[in-house]
């Protein structure tokens, strides 16, 4: 009787192991692609561009939130502007009032003129905030600042702004793919909520908003109704210089409280 | 597959720690690639539902020895890819050196992971989830690595 051929051991295979490991390679994988956010903007999906979840902030926090400040701190005048850059009226007087007021108050020592963001309801308007506090890190804002509102029109509806700020930021000597990098992050994303958070406990309901020395005013329709309404509130800031022109605006209703001090950044 | 099975005749069953320390490994490898491509600038952003994750990725504490933390983790990572798949091998599933390298690999990555997220919780006050979940996965792979030391010759 023949023997039976011996029997061939089993084997306790891996395969099935190394199938799993496979499909969790594979399954990773797909998880990234479906995720991913490319370096030239993948439409602007994942861009951060609401504001940050954040409790509401005491008035000791509220008067701690900072502006970008430009002017010597001293000045006899502080000229507060509650701001959205991707608002119309805000361009308009960035484009037209806040270069005489800087050539004529800021950089005469006698403003101190301090910006703070309020994001309204626009499409990129805190993804644009943000921009400008990356412009800031690198402390280029009010170079950045003029050219973005001047711009306005150009990155209002893009898909992704982020592209157009790029070189815009490169021309006034921001480096470029920090600033990109900043901006496609969540960087001062908190910042611009507090700041956000501010203007709306001071009653700021629309941009521009202005506040001098406290006091709320109108936004002037000309340099000249703004200088006068400034002689009102700080007579002592235009000692010996003549009036720039004639003008007679009322003055605004007084803020419900002063923004808080900041420092020049 | 030249390499010799587990067989009845040699009934020692594969490591189960050794399998699911390699299935970790490619998590963990997966996790800290994800980053490591953010901060190489390949990928633009980081998908972040808990955090902070790209202001964590900026900080200082994000790059060791000019090379960013998360290629670190990467090779840190491949490492005991690799030595656990050799570990499952009937040459090497009782090789001394196979159950150091895991044990002392990962207890490197346990103690490096415990200063990030240190770093991240009372220094930095920001999260970043993809980093926690590598803390967790080099935990797992520590805890694991224990039972092999015993097995190892």
């Amino acid at each position: 009787m023949p023997r039976p051929a011996p029997e061939r051991p089993r084997r306790s295979s891996l395969t099935p192991f190394y199938v799993i490991l496979g499909l969790v390679l594979l399954a990773g994988i797909g998880v990234f692609l479906a995720n991913r956010r490319g370096p030239g903007g993948g439409g602007g999906g994942n861009l951060v561009n609401k504001p940050a979840t954040l409790a509401p902030l005491t008035n000791e926090q509220l008067q701690r939130v900072q502006g970008i400040s430009r002017g010597r701190a001293d000045a006899p005048i502080t000229i507060y502007e509650f701001a959205d850059f991707q608002c119309p009226h805000c361009a308009e007087f960035a484009t037209l009032l806040e270069p005489v007021i800087m050539e004529r108050l800021v950089d005469t020592g006698k403003a101190r003129y301090v910006f703070y963001d309020f994001p309204l309801g626009f499409k990129w308007s805190w993804l644009s905030a943000r921009a400008g506090r990356c412009a800031n890190a690198q402390g280029k804002f009010w170079e950045f600042h003029s050219l973005i509102f001047a711009r306005q029109q150009e990155w209002a509806f893009a898909k992704d702004p982020v592209d157009i700020w790029g070189p815009l930021a490169q021309q006034v000597g921001l480096d470029q793919g920090k600033f990109e990098a900043c901006v496609r992050s969540d960087q001062f994303q908190k910042d611009v909520t507090e700041s956000s958070m501010l203007g709306s406990s001071l009653g700021v309901g629309g941009t521009p908003t202005l506040f001098v020395n406290g006091r709320r005013i109108e936004t002037p329709p000309t340099y000249a109704a703004l200088e006068t309404e400034l002689r009102k509130i700080a007579p002592g800031a235009f000692e010996g210089t003549p009036a720039a022109a004639p003008a007679g605006v009322p003055a605004g209703p007084v803020a419900p409280a002063a923004p808080a001090a900041t420092a020049p950044q | 597959m030249d390499e010799p099975g587990y067989t009845d005749a040699h009934p020692q069953a594969p490591p189960l720690a050794r399998m699911a320390i390699a299935v970790l490994a490619v998590i963990g490898l997966l996790v800290s690639g994800y980053l490591s491509l953010y901060k190489l600038g390949v990928i633009g952003g980081l998908t972040c539902q808990v955090g902070s994750c790209e202001q964590v990725q900026a900080s200082p504490w994000a790059v060791m020895l000019g090379v960013p933390v998360s290629l670190w983790g990467a090779g840190a990572y491949l490492t005991l890819l690799v030595v656990a798949l050799l570990g499952l091998k009937r040459r090497y599933v009782d090789e001394r050196w196979v159950a150091l390298v895991l044990f002392g690999v990962s207890a490197a990555g346990v103690a490096f992971s415990g200063y990030l997220t240190y770093i991240e919780a009372f220094v930095i006050e920001m999260w970043c989830q993809w980093c926690v979940t590598s803390a967790v996965i080099i935990t797992l792979i520590f805890l694991l690595s224990i039972p092999g030391l015993n097995r190892a010759r």
